[in-house]
């Protein structure tokens, strides 16, 4: 019961963010916006789609898509609401889900170098390199989390509710900027990439797909959801481990603060130069060193 | 005594290969290695299923000394490695050598197979040598074979500078191992591997180790060691770099291994657990950045060996320093994830680099924007391919996967256990980088040779290889998959030898990792599942559905071509940028301009070369040439002179003696 709710959770998670992304930032633009379920209905639209295939293309090509979206699956299958309990959880599932996350990643990126297309290649190549450089951060920020909570897997690390102490809620509120930040890059927000633009003005998420339509196009936009969602939930229960470890707070907790803080940031910021981008990321994985140091010295409790 | 005998008989009749006609060498050298590999099997894996060590022969005395011949579990691990891996190649080898037949002489393609069975044999005896002379000896013996396995292609000039690179780089490793045995010798008047744990007592002589470690360091790649492995896998024929970078590098991680096992002081294992740790993260991270940027298929494998080479020996050092604290736990999870690392390396490696033989074979050439669109004419390889390169990626459900978890395992362990938090937490950020680029690398390898639209007219002239090609193919990719998908069998073989190692406590009674892999092996069965269910529903959608080709979508540029596709140095671009102080580049010709609105015919051709190259030859070599010059005063030309430097000769000979000193 508690997995099935677990589950349906997470897909609520990920179908609303986009839609809370949406909100706020026509509220903020003073906008009337579109409906908050506009995205889903798009997705919908194209699932019913026909396809073009480009004839360079390969099988690969094809089924990419397919791994791409069941990577997205498996790994939201590892990540916990709050007090509820994923699907799958083992000692080290933190590591088995940052490297399904890999592997959607070398699929699209495959899938986009298929095409023998340069746009599409400029896309893979930076998507390639920016996953690279955010991969320390991931891992580093687990590691904190095994540090301070005393396990390695999801489950785990939030479901053993700490007592309330000082040192945890710092640590855990850092942990959640940190994947916060993690979740601009993986799902190629601003500052990192724009997907409002039109398609080849995209730098890197969008670029990649440029000869995908129909089902397989839904099949990306629904794992993006996805692995945004992911993220979201590991700030979200970080935030509640410290306060409210409850389902009903963690859910709408990831969905407003990824949703809103995306929104706000898309709506007040420019994306940046392309050539900032590696300077932007590896700010990231430094930051998350130092999360880490910082969560090494208050958990040693050195007086400073 | 049998075995050894018969081995002895075996190495004494691979000399037959001479007299057998030139079709059938291939055959009769496959049937000494077959013979060898399950001579050699049969016990291995008695041992590895829980029997004593077996010894072969003990006190075998010849004018090698007094050495004796055993198999325990670690050596019976690394001999089940050379037994596939030599077999797989041999079968290999007669597509790939089949168009050279009648190009070289007979004598040719028997030193060939001859040096082929020689190098499978010395291995094997390499693993199971107690120490001192003929452990040398089988290690020399293994450097020759594999120098004269590189001269192959000897008319290339290329080929001919890399194996004497080759030769002398190997041949100061051996000096430094022939002084750590030396140096041990002088300590405990013995030359077994054992007589270290005597040399190493209460934590003195940490210098023997560290001779052993640059000994064994050359041949395994560590950093800055490792310029001979880019120079000689390109200029060795395929299934050679295979059988090299697969299995050969990987007896300097079992000399490693036999050596750090021996100690027993807590403070100096510590020390030489920072050592390899810190040899580990340099080289991991040295190689893959290398790899991302290499433009020739086999030069970009053989660095990526350098970085698996590293990644092996993170996981060394993680589960030495955490022996130094004394969590057995820990140490056999990293060691486990170490030795299961080794092997799954072997497998992809071998793969890759038969699959780079197949290219190589059709299209005469491994330079990687050469290439595109080869999956369409070769769709087995390119299938292969992708499963080893999948699997090198250490993407799930694969092998790559389960021995990098194990080492990522044992540091988050040591980050949630407190010991060593820091070396731990440095060696996981380094693996996650080298884990990210790797596949940056990877990607770029394949993307820009099999997919996509042909650079060159050669690509649509080639065809699939033979059958028996794509067999010995298949051996290591039965492996990826089986220890990929099933991880818990492949855990009960390495926790043998990691328990043997680390003095009797076994990971299996002390931690959950059994039912973890379990776990591992359901979720790899669950991902797949659901990847073949999505699959087949987006199919069966889209019958119903019109679904059409055409070309690819040019953003609205009409008329693009293929030379406008993205080669591997665009793809690598952005790591350049950022990395550039690792290599050296040489740029030859000119790139478009960008003010060049018509540009004219270019020809631009970078090639980036590692600094550590430069630094270990071109300096010696400067060196060498200035001590040269002045030795050159000496060559007068007159006999008077030569006379002279012969007197002086004699006087210090007299005086030197006089005093004692020779």
């Amino acid at each position: 019961m508690g997995i099935a709710l677990n589950t349906l959770l997470m897909i609520v998670v990920a179908l609303s963010i986009p839609g809370v992304i949406n909100r706020t930032r026509a509220i903020l633009a003073g906008r009337k916006g579109l409906p908050f379920v506009q995205h889903i209905r798009n997705v919908r639209l194209l699932l019913r789609k026909g396809s073009v295939y480009s004839t360079t293309t390969t099988a690969l090509f094809r089924i990419a898509p397919a791994v791409y979206l069941g990577a997205a699956i498996v790994a939201m299958l590892f990540m916990p609401v709050a007090d509820l309990y994923p699907l799958i959880s083992f000692e080290g599932d933190v590591i088995c889900f940052a490297y399904t996350l890999a592997l959607a990643r070398v699929a699209i990126i495959l899938a986009a170098m298929d095409t023998g297309s340069s746009f599409e290649g400029m896309g893979a190549a930076r998507e390639a390199l920016y996953g690279a450089l955010i991969e320390p951060a991931l891992m580093i920020g687990f590691a904190t989390l095994a540090m301070f909570c005393g396990y390695t897997s999801f489950a785990d690390i939030f479901a053993h509710e700490q007592s309330f102490n000082a040192q945890l809620t710092i640590v855990m509120f850092l942990i959640a900027y940190l994947f916060i930040s993690i979740a601009f890059v993986e799902s190629g927000r601003v500052p990192v990439d724009d997907p409002r633009t039109h398609l080849e003005l995209t730098m890197i998420h969008e670029v990649m797909c440029l000869d995908y339509s129909g089902i397989d196009m839904g099949m990306i936009h629904i794992a993006g959801w996805l692995k945004t969602a992911c993220f979201s939930m590991i700030a979200a229960n970080a935030i509640a481990a410290t306060c409210c470890f409850h389902w009903w707070f963690a859910t709408p907790l990831a969905i407003l603060l990824t949703g809103i803080s995306i929104g706000v940031v898309e709506s007040t910021q420019a994306r940046n130069k392309l050539i900032r981008n590696t300077t932007f990321i590896v700010t990231i994985s430094a930051l998350a060193a130092l999360i880490f140091f910082i969560g090494f010295l208050l958990q040693s409790d050195i007086n400073i | 005594m049998f075995y050894l005998s018969s081995l002895l008989v075996l190495a004494l009749l691979v000399g037959t290969i001479f007299i057998v006609p030139v079709r059938h060498k291939v055959w009769t050298a496959l049937a000494f290695v077959a013979l060898a590999a399950i001579a050699v099997a049969v016990p291995a894996i008695g041992v590895l299923a829980g029997a004593p060590t077996v010894v072969l022969a003990s006190n075998i005395s010849s004018m090698l000394g007094v050495g004796s011949l055993s198999i325990d579990p670690l050596a019976a691990i690394f001999l089940l490695i050379i037994a596939v891996a030599g077999v797989a190649t041999l079968l290999y080898s007669r597509g790939y050598i089949a168009p050279y037949l009648k190009k070289k002489s007979s004598a040719h393609i028997s030193l060939h197979y001859t040096a082929l069975a020689v190098l499978v044999l010395s291995m094997m005896l390499v693993v199971m040598a107690n120490g001192g002379f003929l452990f040398l000896f089988a290690w020399e013996l293994m450097t020759i074979a594999s120098f004269l396995l590189i001269l192959f292609d000897a008319e290339r000039a290329e080929v001919l500078r890399a194996a004497l690179a080759y030769l002398i780089m190997m041949h100061v490793g051996f000096i430094f191992l022939v002084a750590g045995f030396v140096g041990l010798e002088s300590i405990t008047a013995n030359t077994t591997f054992s007589s270290l744990a005597a040399c190493f007592g209460e934590g003195k002589n940490l210098g023997v180790f560290i001779l052993f470690l640059l000994g064994f360091g050359m041949k395994a790649g560590l950093f800055p060691m490792h310029v001979w492995l880019p120079e000689a896998h390109p200029a060795a024929p395929s299934h050679v770099s295979a059988i090299m970078s697969g299995v050969m590098i990987k007896t300097g991680v079992y000399g490693v291994l036999r050596v750090v096992s021996q100690m027993s002081d807590p403070a100096q294992i510590h020390t030489a657990g920072v050592v390899i740790l810190g040899a580990g993260v340099v080289t991991g991270l040295w190689g893959v950045i290398l790899a991302a940027m290499q433009n020739d298929v086999k030069r970009l494998l053989a660095y990526s060996s350098i970085e698996n080479v590293g990644v092996i020996f993170i996981g060394l050092g993680i589960a030495t320093l955490a022996n130094a604290a004394g969590n057995a736990t820990i140490m056999n999870l990293a060691l486990c994830g170490a030795l299961l690392h080794t092997i799954n390396h072997s497998l992809f490696k071998s793969l890759l680099f038969f699959g780079a033989g197949n290219i190589y074979s059709q299209m005469h050439t491994t330079l990687l924007d050469r290439f595109g669109g080869v999956a369409k004419h070769m769709p087995v390889t390119a299938i292969l391919f992708l499963l080893a390169t999948m699997a090198i990626c250490a993407l799930p459900p694969l092998n790559g996967f389960v021995g990098e978890f194990m080492i990522y395992l044992g540091m988050l362990g040591s980050v949630r256990d407190g010991i060593n938090t820091l070396y731990a937490a440095g060696g996981l950020m380094a693996l996650a980088l080298i884990g990210g680029i790797v596949v940056l690398a990877f990607t770029k390898l394949y993307s820009t040779v099999f997919l996509g639209s042909p650079r060159h007219h050669h690509v649509a002239e080639s065809e699939e290889v033979d059958n028996l090609r794509i067999a010995a193919m298949a051996i290591p990719a039965l492996g990826i998959i089986v220890i990929g998908l099933f991880p818990q069998f492949a855990l009960l073989v390495v926790e043998r030898v990691a328990s043997s190692l680390g003095g009797g406590v076994g990971l299996l009674q002390t931690s959950t990792i059994m039912a973890t892999l379990w776990k591992v092996s359901l979720t790899a069965i669950i991902l797949i599942i659901i990847i073949a269910l999505l699959y087949t529903i987006k199919s069966r959608a889209q019958r119903s559905r019109t679904i059409s080709e055409g070309p690819t979508w040019g953003c609205g540029f009409t008329s693009p071509n293929i030379r406008m596709q993205y080669t591997g140095e665009s793809f690598s671009e952005g790591l350049q940028s950022i990395a550039t102080s690792l290599t050296q580049n040489t740029v030859e010709g000119r790139a478009v301009g960008k003010s060049e609105i018509f540009p004219s015919s270019h020809n631009y051709n970078v090639r980036h070369k590692d600094k550590i190259d430069r630094l270990l030859a071109e300096w010696w070599v400067e060196l060498l040439r200035i001590i040269n010059k002045r030795m050159m005063n000496l060559r007068t030309g007159r006999i008077n002179n030569y006379i002279l430097f012969a007197l002086l000769f004699l006087i210090a000979i007299v005086v030197l003696s006089l005093f004692n000193i020779i």
